[in-house]
């Protein structure tokens, strides 16, 4: 029949080729993916326990999987090439053979059932967190997340005495085993550092544990993978581990509360000091600010915001990125000094924070001038006035200047 | 059934006699008069017969791939390069989202129910489905809330949750658009259509084969369309209640998912998954079912363990719904939960192996034409064992902890519905569209459609592995090259877009040429590939009462068993009987008196209340009342109109000449 008249052998070649395509796209695809380099959310670099076991489970699997799909590309290769029309008579209308089909079933289930034992084993491993001294919670909301290390008799144990609350970056100490209890104040988050360990999702009313252990000094990206609204792209987080001495002196410096300027004083700190109690203080808290009466400043910013909650400032030039770890903090020359610091030099560089000289000023500027034209949030206040991100604040050139200035002094 | 009686229109009747037109029906106890045999366009919108509804739901799916295509080609185009400027954070994420609803609900779903609607009643032998006024109200309906999801366009945006739609992110306070109203409306509109069409298939699968035709001598493709039939039945009243709980949350103060109220999260979760992983079976099996007609139609041999195929079909039916908190190993399940879904999830890769080793076995020692449509019956088995194979490597629970929601999992299901369900629907089109349309696709078209698609979706999906495992995460509208250096693959995987789409462009146009050529031989012959089952066993396209007389069965491929006996001298296997034959013989054979069902106007009259009620719910509630009113007039109507209607809404023809006397004698 003339539909059918088309020329076999070329069928055949290019049916191949399509075959070879498949298993060529598959297999360089898992093989560049298993040696990229410079990607710092790789999922097969793991840098601590619990990512070794997921790497040490998967990569077998990742092999099985492999070699099942050349042979079955194979066969169908094969199946294509010697079987095609070539005028043979038409085959026995045999319905199958039932003892190779039983054999051809328990094969497949024999495979699972192997990876099935070893994948159980690791789930229980992981599930496992007797060894976590260390315990910080999480919680996220749109769209960043926020570390409360509580004074527990673990966390004791590294100098936490008084609450330490921070943002973006998680601040570790290595080869200590960490647990989070992630939570959410709004929708769903989910918390993945790739080379530290899997993801867990971060849910509004309920804890869910994670841990997180890191072998070396080292500075670990991570993003939320859990659809989170408008700028869920933009919801970043690092964890930065430090050695114990390091770590012991990060804690030490972020119990501190940050300098009260007098009321009186007129220098470009103190100007910028009332500027941002002004104009960033109903939201943002800085430990230690005290009101023009002299009272405590305490922000709230559970009547602005649906969440209810924003970053914490008293340490902001501690940390490497703002605004959801969205934006560096550093300019380009001191944030490539910290992310390719050797695992024994991150933790010296990491503490000097940012220098005066190293602050990436334009952005931190442009962020104060026009927040939502930088990051899109959800700036409209709904029904009871509450914002989702940070609004225009339409502070003028001298106010974005002096709060700048200030804000340099959060160390 | 409801069929009315009607003097049946006879294939002896000269060329272009046609049916007599004998239509003054009276007006029964509804509103208006039934129409009895309506021409043009009201043919097609008042029909009831199961063909023209299946060639229906088949353009309007159709139309709903192209706008999911060019959702997806934006997408693509915004993720072309880092920090990408074609959308806005807010577009992409609506994109996104009306992309996954468009290609599941609109598109795969609807074309899976044009087959399944156009050929179970032709490979069971029957003459219609069993109720065909209700299946008239299956499309409309599907088509009301199809239209009705993406009317969200113009009235404010369309839903920006994804299509998984997780709440609390998708009740009013993370939400406050109308786009998830429309969405979850819309959907519990086109779940009613699949939720109708589920019963009338079933029922016509179990009641309305033709004599002999035992579960075991009926069709695979029947077979999978009946065990999705039954997935449909139960997982389509989950989604109901989920799509509920989030409409009155959103709509009437409902506090279903409302933390500060007690209410947790993860039951929307569960509800969604309970439906959602039974969904990606409802999506694939019809297309398995499809390549298990073309792989041995084109391998001259039966499929091979053909009742293991069957049964693992149904295994994978009822394994499917022990599997779905596979979707939230991340979520903090515990444990034991996870462990028991991983373990579960692996189980059903057993029945799918099954499926690629028996497909792999039957082209095994057979007498192989690559046709297109076989083409993409071999692309599928390749396609799926790659999707499938990646869906191993996260059925493993901690490395899925690893992998899920990268673009890893992008990789996989594009895997998996692309090359699985979609590359077995574009096999469908190939393999029928002689027996739908009467006409051949053109071949030469049909080879570059199959290649452009191939090498487009691995171009387009497989660097997706790559940039999933450096770990990019999905639903995000843009990346930047400090978090993942994916530059090449992204853009790699936007090239392959641009192949996709010029594969498609070529299936449109081999359509277009086809159906304006003057050639004639694009028309088909009676039994262009040879075929095997009962729906080739009649004209094409076929008559409105699909068999002059219904076929007795006595074997599973019927058909073939007619044209071709073993030899018992030589053994081997001779024609004894062409296509042509056959036919002649079933012409010789028909039957008089053949009832068929008359159109109605109340299924359409009902589909139309819905989206009504929905725009009440959405923006005014008197809309509700009226809509309301709509659907009780129609119920009311399409009640009192009788199934069998009366003998005097016909009038004797008037005689023109002594054979159609004959006939009404």
């Amino acid at each position: 029949m003339t539909v059918h008249g088309d020329s076999r052998a070329s069928a055949f070649r290019r049916t191949w080729r399509k075959v070879a395509a498949s298993t060529a796209v598959l297999g360089t695809g898992l093989f560049l993916a298993s040696c990229a380099k410079d990607s710092p959310q790789d999922t097969w670099k793991p840098k601590g326990d619990a990512a070794r076991k997921i790497d040490n489970l998967q990569r077998p699997v990742f092999l099985v999987a492999g070699i099942v799909g050349v042979l079955v590309c194979i066969a169908v290769a094969y199946a294509i090439a010697r079987f095609r029309d070539k005028g043979q008579p038409i085959p026995k209308q045999s319905h199958g053979k039932p003892a190779l089909e039983i054999v051809l079933t328990i094969i497949p289930f024999i495979i699972l059932a192997t990876i099935g034992a070893f994948t159980a084993r690791t789930i229980v491993q992981l599930a496992d967190t007797k060894g976590c001294e260390m315990t910080v919670n999480v919680t996220g909301q749109q769209w960043w997340w926020e570390y409360d290390y509580p004074v527990t008799e673990g966390n004791q144990k590294y100098g936490i005495t008084k609450p330490i609350v921070t943002s973006g970056e998680l601040v570790i100490p290595a080869g200590t085993c960490v647990l989070l209890r992630e939570t959410s104040r709004d929708v769903i988050h989910s918390y993945w550092i790739p080379a530290l360990n899997g993801k867990k999702d971060a849910v509004p009313g309920r804890v869910h544990e994670n841990k997180l252990e890191a072998d070396k000094p080292g500075y670990f990206a991570g993003q939320c993978t859990e659809f989170c609204g408008l700028s869920h792209a933009n919801m970043r987080q690092w964890a930065i581990a430090l050695s114990e001495a390091d770590f012991a002196k990060w804690v030490e410096n972020q119990q501190k509360t940050a300098t009260v300027y007098a009321e009186t004083d007129e220098s470009p700190e103190a100007v910028g000091y009332r500027a941002f109690r002004q104009n960033c203080s109903r939201c943002h808290q800085v430990n230690g600010m005290q009101n023009a009466d002299g009272t405590p400043t305490i922000a709230a910013p559970e009547n602005n915001i649906v969440a209810g909650s924003a970053p914490n400032l008293t340490h902001l030039m501690t940390r490497s990125r703002f605004a959801g770890e969205t934006f560096p903090l550093l300019n380009e020359e001191c944030t490539d000094r910290l992310t390719k610091a050797a695992s024994d030099q991150l933790g010296a560089v990491y503490l000097e924070g940012v220098t005066s000289s190293c602050l990436n000023r334009a952005q931190l500027e442009a962020w104060l001038r026009n927040a939502p034209g930088e990051k899109p949030m959800y700036v409209k206040p709904d029904a009871k006035g509450l914002l989702r991100g940070m609004p225009n604040l339409g502070l003028s050139e001298a106010q974005i200047d002096s709060i700048v200035t200030y804000l340099q002094t959060l160390k | 059934m409801a069929i009315i009686e009607q003097p049946r229109t006879d294939v002896a009747l000269p060329a272009g006699a046609g049916a007599p037109a004998y239509v003054t029906p009276k007006q029964a106890a509804g509103m208006f008069a039934r129409p009895v045999a309506p021409k043009g366009w009201r043919d097609w919108v008042f029909t009831v017969d199961h063909k023209k509804i299946g060639i229906m739901y088949g353009v309007v799916a159709f139309v709903f791939f192209l706008i999911g295509g060019i959702e997806a080609g934006l997408i693509r185009l915004q993720l072309a390069a880092p920090n990408g400027k074609v959308l806005s954070a807010d577009q992409y994420n609506q994109m996104f989202t009306m992309h996954a609803t468009t290609m599941v609900f609109l598109f795969v779903m609807p074309m899976a129910a044009a087959f399944a609607n156009y050929f179970v009643p032709l490979q069971i032998g029957a003459r219609d489905v069993a109720f065909p006024r209700m299946n008239a109200f299956s499309l409309w309906t599907f088509v009301a809330g199809a239209i009705f999801v993406n009317l969200s366009w113009f009235l404010g945006g369309g839903a920006d949750g994804g299509w998984f739609m997780y709440a609390p992110n998708s009740t009013k306070m993370f939400s406050p658009g109308h786009g998830v109203d429309f969405w979850a409306f819309g959907l519990q509109i086109t779940g009613i259509a699949s939720l109708v069409g589920a019963i009338n298939l079933i029922v016509t699968c179990i009641n309305m084969r033709a004599p002999g035709m035992s579960l075991f001598k009926m069709p695979i493709f029947t077979w999978m369309v009946m065990v999705v039939q039954f997935l449909l039945v139960f997982a389509m009243p989950v989604i109901t209640v989920a799509l509920f709980l989030l409409s009155f949350s959103r709509g009437f103060g409902g506090a279903f998912f409302d933390v500060k109220q007690g209410a947790d999260p993860l039951l929307w979760q569960h509800l969604f998954w309970i439906f959602g992983h039974p969904e990606v079976y409802i999506l694939v099996l019809p297309s398995f079912g499809i390549v298990s007609e073309v792989l041995p139609v084109f391998s001259r041999k039966p499929l091979f363990g053909y009742k293991f195929v069957a049964i693992s079909g149904a295994a994978i039916g009822f394994v499917g719904w022990g599997v779905w908190a596979h979707h939230m190993f991340a979520s903090g399940l515990g444990p034991i939960s996870v462990l028991v879904f991983s373990m579960a999830t692996m189980m059903i890769a057993v029945p799918t192996g099954v499926k690629i080793i028996n497909w792999t076995l039957t082209m095994w020692g057979g007498k192989l034409k690559f046709t297109t449509a076989m083409l993409f019956a071999i692309g599928l088995i390749i396609e799926f064992t790659i999707g499938g194979l990646s869906g191993v490597t996260h059925a493993v629970a901690p490395s899925d902890t690893q992998q899920t929601d990268t673009y890893y999992i992008v990789a996989h299901f594009h895997y998996v519905l692309f090359g699985g369900a979609i590359f077995g629907l574009f096999s469908g089109f190939y393999y029928w569209w002689p027996k739908v349309f009467g006409r051949l696709l053109n071949e030469a078209w049909g080879k570059a459609n199959f290649w452009l698609m191939v090498i487009g979706m691995n171009l387009t999906f497989g660097p997706m592995h790559i940039i999933g495992l450096q770990g990019q995460p999905r639903r995000m509208y843009q990346y930047d090259e400090s978090n993942v250096h994916t530059r090449f693959w992204n853009a790699i995987s936007t090239i392959g877009v641009f192949f996709l789409t010029i594969g498609i462009l070529c299936f449109i146009v081999n359509v277009v040429i086809t159906h304006r050529s003057k050639n004639p031989k694009v028309k088909a012959p009676l039994d262009p590939w040879d075929a095997r089952s009962l729906e080739w066993m009649t004209s094409s396209p076929p008559a409105a009462h699909n068999f002059d007389a219904i076929p007795t069965v006595h074997e599973l491929d019927e058909f073939f068993h007619r044209k071709y006996a073993v030899d018992h001298d030589t053994d081997e296997i001779k024609q004894i009987a062409t296509a042509e034959d056959i036919m002649a013989e079933q012409m010789a054979h028909a039957e008089k008196d053949i009832h068929l069902p008359s159109p109605s106007y109340w299924p359409l009259v009902v589909s139309i209340a819905l989206p009504i009620i929905g725009f009440g719910v959405i923006y005014s509630h008197i809309f509700i009342a009226v809509g309301a009113a709509v659907a009780i007039m129609g119920i009311f109507g399409w009640s009192m109109e009788p199934s069998v209607a009366p003998k005097d809404d016909f009038e004797p023809p008037a005689p023109t000449d002594g054979n159609i006397k004959e006939l009404t004698a």
